[in-house]
């Protein structure tokens, strides 16, 4: 791995900050993405960027990483102003980037993607020297096991993240920028790329981190930077802060409560599962949910939660085993077929099944339930605008917005469309896989709320999801998963976090 | 790599940032490059803008148009192109000449001509609902049909005789028959994937396959819908040349697979699907037509022109590339 001289020879004189940014402006047509934004980082700290969904967050890091043009303000890298437009300028000004949305070609092989990108790569012309070159990088983020030649597309979200971050590594770089490296991981994984992280910084080079995710940013954060409606509010180191000031800060106001009360399930079962085997499980599953209920399922990656959740889905059809909805025994052998039940499924990958990245919000909002606005198979644009309007506003999508592409929009904005969309499609069970991934605080308050009053209103609900206090907040009944077996499933009132978080690592010690 | 994800090839089906946004702005491009032409041809072609002129250049853009405008569909679904196009515009030609030939009623021969041509185009449009790769799929059935019409007219011009129907290179209130059916058919095409819950689908199924899966959006019958579109327009450029001509042959139609694409491309539509309308294809037959009429005003060579041509589609492809980064950057 290429460290030390990135970071620790250059740490430059004392006061004189590794990145300075004064006054950057940035707009999107209506929308003023940054405005007069300061922004400091010292050599060897870990900033946290924070700030609600659309804040700026992302925008300051493609200013950062030269990929968007500012309109107005001034960079300084260890006190000399530079010009990081466009993204060579930025790279050879040693700023090096894990974007929130991957950038890995799925097709290449590790090693491949590893180098990709780098101007000068004379080992790609030597498959040894790549191959050894990929395995000290990939050991460096945890990922010994792996084969160099494993292609992209064949690994687990984790494992692509920790690959993209392994990129990094191979590269010269004094200023490094995360942005949400955890979104789309369960906290081993985190711990993981935590550590990594901390690492890199105590190597002298200055880190960005851009999350949502509070609880990891006392671990790891030296100083926060929080913005809000694409302002910057002054910096404060992390040791004078707790989770509720941060979270004032980025809102503007208190949260209240995190999450919504808790149902009164009653009456018959909608949804019955009974010794479901399907592929991720080593063991059939049983489970009910009935209406006005939400059952959380966690465990960690690969456990078998996100596996049951897809199988109703209709996307990985059971090889034995039985499902009814309101007591009829339905078949899942397809997508369209669960569908037709009542079966809404939102993907935990949105950009790659979850939404349709350069359509408009308003055809990504109908797109499933786009035949109950059409009469005789045509589209009344005045109809499906009708239509869509109070499907995002139940979800707080700007209504105003529904004809810009989904994918102008900030990535919480996002997922508030992919989870949105279905209530459109009037379901009978709502199945979501990571249902909060990217989601700001404020916004997945507004989630949460907003799955409680559909449950509330009987429709039932199943959430598989690894993060273990989104599951013990938010569900009715809890299920834990290990190695694709389904260990314990009882009422929430059975648990406390702590028992959650034991049974979803199991017997294992602790990492 | 620091470049956004868009512009890797990763990106593929999943997200194209201002893939849809450039297919929106690009119109206003072509249009603007049409009035610079048509001005520029003006200035410098005396009889550019003669009634019979303006005429002659609609009628050569309207058969390479008919059928560009009936595979935007299946581009925009995200199967590609047709690799086909001459072959299956050529049978159908054929068809027709031979069935009147034969001494079929006008309104039957037609109906049969599109009926066997929606049946070939369905066929391989359930291959490659399978998983079949597009452009082989197409060009095989091209290389079909090409080897059974030689084979069946031993390579000779087949003839009509004296039942060629009168209508054929005729008009209609003084508008070219040629040009009323490219009219009417970009209109119910541009209609049909614009208003139509299945156009709406075949776009989206183009845009991101994946999340079109999930929200239980068919592949093969959006496949096979855009399919039998293009099999339509392939059987009306046939008929209409046939008529025209009232012969054939296995050779006729050469370079339409080539014309038919660079329309499509100048139009602006997203060759990997998701992005674009149907009137864009024909908007940009009618611009490549005006290119060539200039040049052959002008005493072009046709080697002059055709490398002309393949310049403008160059320029126009690198152009939208451009316009979809700078929108993708902001
Ligand atoms: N290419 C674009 N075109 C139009 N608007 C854009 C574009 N990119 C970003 N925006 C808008 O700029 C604002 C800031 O977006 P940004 O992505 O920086 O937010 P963020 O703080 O990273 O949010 P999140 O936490 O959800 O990722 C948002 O309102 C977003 O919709
Ligand atoms: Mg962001």
């Amino acid at each position: 791995m290429t460290t030390g001289a990135a970071g620790t020879g250059t740490a430059g004189a004392a006061g004189v900050p590794r990145l300075s940014v004064r006054g950057l402006s940035k707009r999107y047509g209506s929308i003023q993405a940054l405005d007069a934004v300061d922004f400091e980082l010292r050599a060897g700290e870990v900033m946290a960027l924070l700030g609600e969904n659309g804040a700026g967050k992302s925008t300051l890091v493609k200013v950062l990483a030269g990929l968007v043009a500012p309109d107005a303000g001034a960079v300084a890298i260890d006190g000399r102003d530079v010009d990081l437009f466009p993204s060579a300028r930025s790279q050879a000004a040693g700023v090096a980037v894990v974007h929130q949305e991957y950038s890995l070609v799925p097709a290449m092989s590790i090693a491949e993607n590893l180098v990709l990108g780098q101007g000068d790569a004379p080992d790609l012309w030597l498959p040894w020297r790549l191959a050894a070159r990929a395995r000290r990088l990939l050991e460096a983020v945890g990922l010994a096991h792996l084969d160099p030649r494993t292609r992209v597309e064949r690994l687990s979200v984790a494992e692509m993240q920790l690959v993209e971050i392994a990129r990094l590594l191979g590269r010269d770089a004094r200023i490094l920028i995360f942005d949400e490296p955890t979104a789309a991981l369960a906290d081993r994984e985190i711990e993981r790329i935590l550590r990594v992280i901390r690492r890199l910084a105590d190597e002298g080079r200055g880190v960005i981190y851009v999350t949502h995710r509070l609880a990891e940013v006392f671990r790891l954060a030296d100083r926060v930077t929080v913005f809000r409606n694409g302002r910057s509010l002054p910096a404060l180191p992390t040791a004078e802060l707790d989770v509720a000031g941060v979270i004032t800060m980025m809102l503007g106001r208190e949260l209240g409560t995190m999450f919504p009360g808790h149902g009164q399930p009653a009456g018959a079962p909608v949804l019955e599962v009974e010794a479901l085997e399907a592929p991720g499980l080593t063991a059939p599953v049983s489970l009910q949910v009935r209406a006005g209920e939400i059952l959380g399922l966690t465990g960690q990656l690969g456990s078998g939660a996100a596996d049951v959740v897809r199988c109703l889905a209709g996307l990985a059809p059971p090889a034995a085993g039985r499902v009814l909805l309101a007591r009829r025994p339905v078949r899942l052998d397809s997508r369209a077929a669960a569908l037709a039940e009542g079966l809404a499924y939102c993907s935990a990958d949105r950009k790659r099944d979850g939404i349709f990245f350069g359509r408009p919000i308003r055809e990504n909002l109908t797109a499933p339930w786009i035949g109950r606005v059409a009469r005789a198979g045509l589209i009344a644009p005045a109809a499906e605008r009708v239509a869509a309007t109070p499907v995002a506003a139940r979800f707080a999508v700007d209504v105003r917005r529904l004809g810009t592409p989904v994918g102008a929009m900030s990535g919480g904005n996002q997922q508030k469309v992919a989870v949105g969309k279905w209530l459109g499609a009037a379901p009978r069970v709502m199945l979501l896989d990571e249902p909060t991934r990217g989601v700001d605080v404020g916004a997945r308050a507004e989630i949460y709320r907003r799955l409680r009053e559909l449950c509330d209103e009987g429709m039932a609900i199943v959430v598989a999801s690894s993060d273990t206090a989104e599951v013990f907040g938010l569900s009715d009944t809890i299920g834990t998963f290990y190695r694709g077996r389904l260990t314990e499933l009882r009422p929430r009132a059975g648990w406390t976090e702590d028992a959650v978080v034991r049974e979803v690592m199991h017997e294992e010690a602790p990492a | 790599m620091t470049a956004p994800r868009a512009d890797a090839p990763a990106a593929g089906q999943a997200g194209r940032p201002g893939g849809a946004e450039a297919a929106r702005l690009w119109p206003i491009v072509a249009l603007a490059s049409l009035a610079v032409l048509v001005i520029a041809a003006m200035a410098v072609t005396p009889n550019f803008l003669s009634v019979e002129n303006l005429r002659g250049i609609l009628r050569n853009a309207a058969i390479v148009g008919i059928v560009a405008v009936a595979m935007a569909p299946v581009t925009l679904s995200g199967s590609f192109v047709s690799l086909g196009v001459t072959q299956s515009a050529m049978a159908a030609m054929v068809g027709f000449v031979v069935l009147i030939g034969w001494g079929w009623p006008d309104w039957l021969a037609v109906g049969a001509v599109i009926a066997g041509m929606v049946a070939i185009g369905m066929v391989q449009g359930v291959l490659v609902a399978a998983g079949l790769n597009p452009v082989i799929t197409t060009l095989a059935a091209g290389a079909i049909l090409f080897g059974t019409v030689s084979e069946l007219t031993g390579g000779r011009i087949v003839r009509m005789g004296p039942a060629r129907p009168a209508w054929g290179g005729g008009e209609v209130l003084g508008i070219p028959l040629e040009i009323l059916v490219l009219v009417l058919f970009t209109g119910a095409v541009t209609l049909l994937m614009s208003r139509s819950v299945i156009g709406r689908q075949t776009i989206l199924v183009g845009a991101n396959r994946a999340t079109a899966a999930v929200s239980g959006i068919s592949h093969a019958r959006v496949t096979l819908v855009a399919f039998a579109v293009f099999s339509v327009g392939l059987a009306l450029a046939g008929i209409l040349n046939a008529a025209a001509f009232g012969e054939a042959m296995a050779n006729s139609l050469t370079g339409l697979t080539f014309s038919v694409i660079a329309a499509l491309l100048v139009g602006g539509i997203a060759i990997q699907g998701g992005a674009g309308s149907p009137w864009q294809a024909a908007a940009g037959a009618v611009l490549i037509a005006v290119i060539s009429n200039m040049m052959v005003l002008n005493d072009f060579s046709p080697g002059g022109r055709l490398a002309v041509q393949g310049a403008v589609v160059v320029a126009a492809v690198v152009l939208i590339d451009q316009v979809r980064r700078r929108r993708a950057r902001g």
